[in-house]
């Protein structure tokens, strides 16, 4: 009987698993797809390696569940009222319960291990060759590049009627943050006024910026594309309407941007108080 | 429910499980017997009717944030509201005070000051609580607490700060106006009731057990409300002192929170989790001792492994202190720290898991009933368990990265705590319903009620699993298009439970009206817990005579 | 009631108290939390030292950068920037560099710095002896000033295993509105939203 439902409904899981699994790289784009059911494809090495631990966790997950679930099935079908009239009346059985207690403990010994290793991989700092910096505003991003003159830019939503065709809804933005592509870089994160979080979920990037402290992580994104995120932080009414658009290009173009940049940017060094007129227009998402 | 007790009193009194008459006949009647109600029964019948009017209102929200997100774009002509700022404003509200309604005044009333009042006394043989003046003031603070609550967010445009309240946003710079103010006000007093309560449970507990009713032979619902009343106890404080600060920063002055004058924003996010964390347990934890109660009674077997899961329900409520940090792996923290944190929350899978295995081993050989608090109890452990091993994932700091903030969450959570301590309280009202007012529920409408509750919330919930990992970020009122669909489905369930959550208001409506009586004992020789030894409904006075445990057999 | 009330009483009066208990260690928990930072580094905070480093400190010649980040609060109408974006340090070797700031506005403002470092497992290995921060700092309408910074890095950052990763520190100060102080009427620029 066990061995029958776990044919039922082992099988269909471990398929439809391996489906979902295999169609990971489909998706191109940094961004979801419609009806998307997985993460989105990774590009960073951290992320990698956070989709790798999840193939192990889901394994471990789907399993679990399935056992309790067949278990459950079992009893339903074998220790009904109809089928056993007569209940035992069996309260303790100590192997029973060193195996229930052992086995989990083992199994999270085995999560505990690659755990650990992915976190302290994604927090080892990497010799960066360019660093940006990140400052969260309501309801923006500024980006500058102390690296490169130092200069800055406020990234700002499109709001829907001023969409081009092609441009995703409440994530366009007007001036995306360029970075190169196989560079480590790293990311110093901290805010204007409440907190706000930057996270792009391709690459494995998801932290707080906190008004009066630097948070410090890093990126090395393996290959040039557009890549979106949101603000992951409760920060006000626009909350939703702060996105993240990365566009990742060859160091050579890069250089190129970099220079055109400067000049497009030279006169936007303007301390953050001189931008409030800019926080008190209204919600610009519709 | 004034009804039916009203009917209580008017049936004529008979002999009783311990064969004595009860003092009834002086107790206080109309308005005063329940404003001030000093029996545990009336107040815990208080406490059921609060969360059930709280569970309208908190209810309703949730299902204005689903219509909300069911289709992309911003639904505000749904409302009343015009103006975009303050509809985004009013969604902020929703969020939050969806979830202090549904832990605050649905979840916690329900469990903890209903069901506990109920039948704690009950189950351990005391008379009543040991401090029933204290138990009145109790329901009395947690009343104005939710009409606080209602007037804040209703005030200069309400507390948009999510549940979670954290500075700067909370501050008076970003929520100048009352409605904050108000909000932390009434955390304050819906603490006090809750501390009030817990001494009162612990008391009665410690103190006013039946002889022989030794502690390692009370019932585990009993067990539970004991270690949920110690995490009360001893996590509230902590809350409150937090908002006592957040309420001087705002308007006294003080820098505790304020980077600008010397304080931490992240002080906050530690001191409120260090409460945060209990706090989902003070909701699941009396969860567990219902489930354990009915799988019992309708298994017809007494609880496999008792003493583990006494002591699995104490190892969680100790661990629960200890791992509040998992909720603060993106604000910024040192690895090591975010390592000691990962090791500790993963423990917590294995006293979960002994209560997990311990339940089904108790349905194991059982000759098991599935009348609807049994179908309810299994809805409980299904939930809990798909709930708890996204919840092994998300302990993972490394794997958090990807989860953290986004709809994952949502689900995880909504799962293991949430909705699995709302299987439980319907499990809960079910299986004590006859008790309580001596009447039987509709049957067939019960189970209707079950099998639309299941399918709805996890049409709602699980594709939600889907969104967080496509990056959905939670606490949005508008989204890319990418994330049209499963929202949609989403919603489609929501409709489905607030459907089947309309049913349940018609089955107490039914239950109380037209309900037939029901037996002392109505569960049949697999409820042998000292509730089913009194009349039902249960008379205004019990155990006036405490019953003589030192004969019967032991719990297990 | 059959048990003595007696008993009730002392149960309740051991739980309050240990309820009190619980709010005091969540007001103790603020000084703690900043002692804590201070002696571990937690969150990236520097140590502050009132004297130079001793010799014995000072190692043979190993170096790290230092970067140096500046953040203004939106409701500081300054200009906040150091002088240089990165320096080499010898570890031991007490350095001092600037930053730069100028009020915006045509009203007088205080602000003061709060700082830490990057990454938070360095801040145990970075002192200040020195800084602008320690104070709050008043500027007139108009006025520039050049504040400084003294720090050394601890040689110890190169032999604790936990830190060999690390190449770069970044120093960084967010400049905040101090509290009003009989500044010539402030509410003005004090416009947020």
């Amino acid at each position: 009987m066990l061995r029958i439902l776990k044919l039922i409904v082992l099988v269909p899981v471990l398929a439809a698993l391996s489906l979902m699994l295999g169609t990971g790289d489909v998706f191109a784009a940094g961004r979801a797809e419609p009806w998307q059911m997985w993460f989105q494809p990774a590009a960073t090495p951290v992320m990698e390696r956070i989709l790798e631990f999840h193939n192990l966790l889901l394994i471990i997950e789907v399993s679990i569940v399935v056992f309790v679930l067949a278990i459950m099935c079992y009893i339903i079908f074998r220790f009904n009222a109809k089928s056993n009239p007569v209940p035992s009346k069996t309260t303790h059985n100590t192997l029973l319960e060193v195996i229930w207690t052992g086995v989990p403990l083992f199994i999270l010994i085995i999560i505990a291990i690659p755990s650990l290793k992915l976190l302290y991989y994604a927090d080892k700092v990497q010799d960066a060759e360019m660093t940006l910096k990140v400052t969260g505003n309501q309801w923006y991003w500024n980006y500058s590049y102390p690296d490169h003159g130092g200069f800055a830019f406020d990234s700002i939503i499109v709001p829907n009627a001023e969409l081009k065709k092609g441009q995703p809804r409440l994530l366009t933005v007007d001036n995306p943050v360029v970075l190169p592509a196989r560079t480590n870089i790293r990311l110093l994160l901290t805010s204007a006024d409440v907190i706000h979080n930057w996270a792009v979920p391709a690459f494995g990037v998801k932290l707080d910026t906190v008004g009066g402290r630097i948070n410090e992580t890093w990126v090395n994104i393996n290959k040039e594309g557009d890549y979106y995120g949101m603000c992951s932080e409760l920060c006000g009414v626009n909350h939703a309407f702060m996105p993240i658009h990365v566009k990742a290009v060859s160091k050579a173009d890069f250089a190129i941007w970099v220079k055109k940049a400067k000049k497009d940017f030279a006169d936007v060094e303007v301390p953050a108080a001189a931008k409030l007129a800019q926080a008190d227009a209204p919600a610009v998402a519709r | 429910m004034a009804n039916e007790t009203t009917v209580a009193e008017a049936a004529p009194a008979k002999a009783h499980g311990n064969g004595h008459e009860n003092g009834h006949g002086h107790h206080p009647t109309g308005w005063r017997r329940w404003l001030f109600s000093t029996n545990h029964k009336d107040i815990g019948t208080m406490y059921i009717v609060l969360s059930l009017v709280a569970a309208l209102v908190g209810g309703a929200m949730s299902f204005l944030i689903r219509l909300e997100l069911a289709e992309p774009g911003i639904q505000y002509n749904l409302f009343w509201l015009d103006n975009e700022a303050a509809y985004l404003q009013f969604y902020n509200v929703l969020v939050t005070g969806h979830g202090f309604i549904m832990v605050f005044f649905v979840v916690m009333p329900a469990m903890i000051g209903g069901f506990g009042n109920w039948f704690v006394p009950l189950l351990i043989g005391a008379p009543d609580m040991a401090f029933p003046r204290m138990n009145n003031i109790s329901f009395w603070l947690l009343a104005a607490s939710l009409v606080l609550l209602l007037i804040a967010a209703f005030t200069q445009g309400g507390p948009g700060t999510g549940w979670t309240v954290y500075p700067p946003l909370s501050n008076a710079e970003f929520h100048p106006g009352a409605a904050v103010d108000l909000g932390i006000l009434s955390l304050h007093l819906a603490g006090a009731s809750s501390v009030l309560g817990a001494v009162n449970f612990i008391t009665t507990i410690f103190n006013m057990r039946a002889p022989g009713l030794v502690i390692h032979r009370m019932p585990l619902f009993v067990w539970a409300i004991l270690v949920t009343a110690f995490l009360l106890l001893l996590a509230i404080p902590v809350l409150a002192g937090a908002l006592t600060m957040l309420l001087t920063d705002r308007n006294f002055g003080t820098a505790f929170f304020d980077a600008a004058r010397g304080g931490d924003p992240v002080l906050w996010q530690q001191l409120f989790w260090f409460f945060g964390h209990p706090e989902v347990y003070i909701i699941i934890i009396p969860a567990f001792g219902i489930i354990s109660q009915v799988i019992s009674t309708f298994s017809k077997k007494p609880i496999f492994g008792y003493l583990g899961m006494a002591y699995a329900m104490v190892f969680i409520g100790f661990v629960g202190f200890i791992v509040w940090a998992h909720h603060l792996y993106t604000s910024g923290l040192d690895v090591d720290t975010r390592a000691y944190f990962v090791s500790a929350t993963l423990i917590i899978a294995v006293p979960t898991g002994i209560k997990i295995f311990s339940w089904l081993a108790t349905m194991w050989g059982g000759s098991i009933d599935f009348r609807t608090p049994m179908l309810f109890a299994c809805g409980f452990i299904f939930l809990f368990v798909m709930g708890g091993v996204t919840g092994v994932a998300l302990a993972n700091a490394g794997m958090d990265i990807a989860f953290h903030d986004t709809y994952f969450v949502v689900a995880h959570f909504h799962y293991v705590m949430a909705i699995a301590a709302v299987f439980a309280m319907f499990a809960g009202f079910y299986y004590w319903i006859g008790k309580m007012s001596g009447r039987q529920y509709p049957r067939v409408l019960a189970r209707v009620h079950f099998w639309m509750f299941f399918i709805g919330v996890n049409v709602v919930f699980f594709p939600q699993h889907f969104l967080g990992m496509a990056g959905m970020p939670r606490r949005i009122p508008d989204y890319p298009d990418a994330y049209a669909g499963w929202n949609y489905v989403s919603s489609v369930g929501s409709y489905l439970t607030t459907a089947s959550t309309l049913l349940f208001f018609y089955i107490i409506w039914r239950t109380l009206r037209s309900g037939e009586k029901v037996a002392a004992n109505q569960w049949g020789e697999g409820a042998t817990t000292l509730e089913w030894t009194v009349d039902s409904p249960a008379p205004f006075h019990t155990h006036e005579d405490l019953p003589d445990m030192r004969e019967k057999q032991p719990a297990e | 009631m059959r048990k003595p009330r007696n008993k009730n009483k002392k149960t309740a009066i051991v739980l309050f108290s240990a309820a009190a208990g619980m709010v005091g260690l969540a007001f103790a928990a603020v000084p703690l939390y900043q002692l804590f930072c201070q002696v571990t580094g937690f969150g990236g905070t520097p140590k502050i030292f009132a004297a130079a480093p001793t010799a014995s400190m000072a190692t043979p010649a190993r170096e790290i950068t230092v970067r140096f980040d500046a953040n203004v609060n939106a409701g500081l109408p300054w200009r906040f920037q150091p002088e240089r974006r990165t320096i080499r340090v010898r570890a031991g070797t007490p350095t001092e560099i600037n930053y730069r700031a100028g009020n915006l506005s045509d009203q007088t403002t205080t602000g003061n710095a709060t700082y830490n470092v990057t990454p938070f497992k360095a801040g145990e290995y970075f002192s200040k002896i020195e800084c602008f921060c320690f104070t709050e700092q008043r500027l007139k309408a108009g006025e520039e000033a050049v504040m400084g910074v003294q720090f050394f890095v601890d040689p110890a950052i190169f032999t604790d295993p936990n830190t060999q990763d690390v190449n770069e520190i970044t120093l960084s100060y967010t400049f905040f509105r101090a509290p009003n102080r009989n500044e010539d009427s402030d509410k003005k620029v004090v416009s947020r939203r």
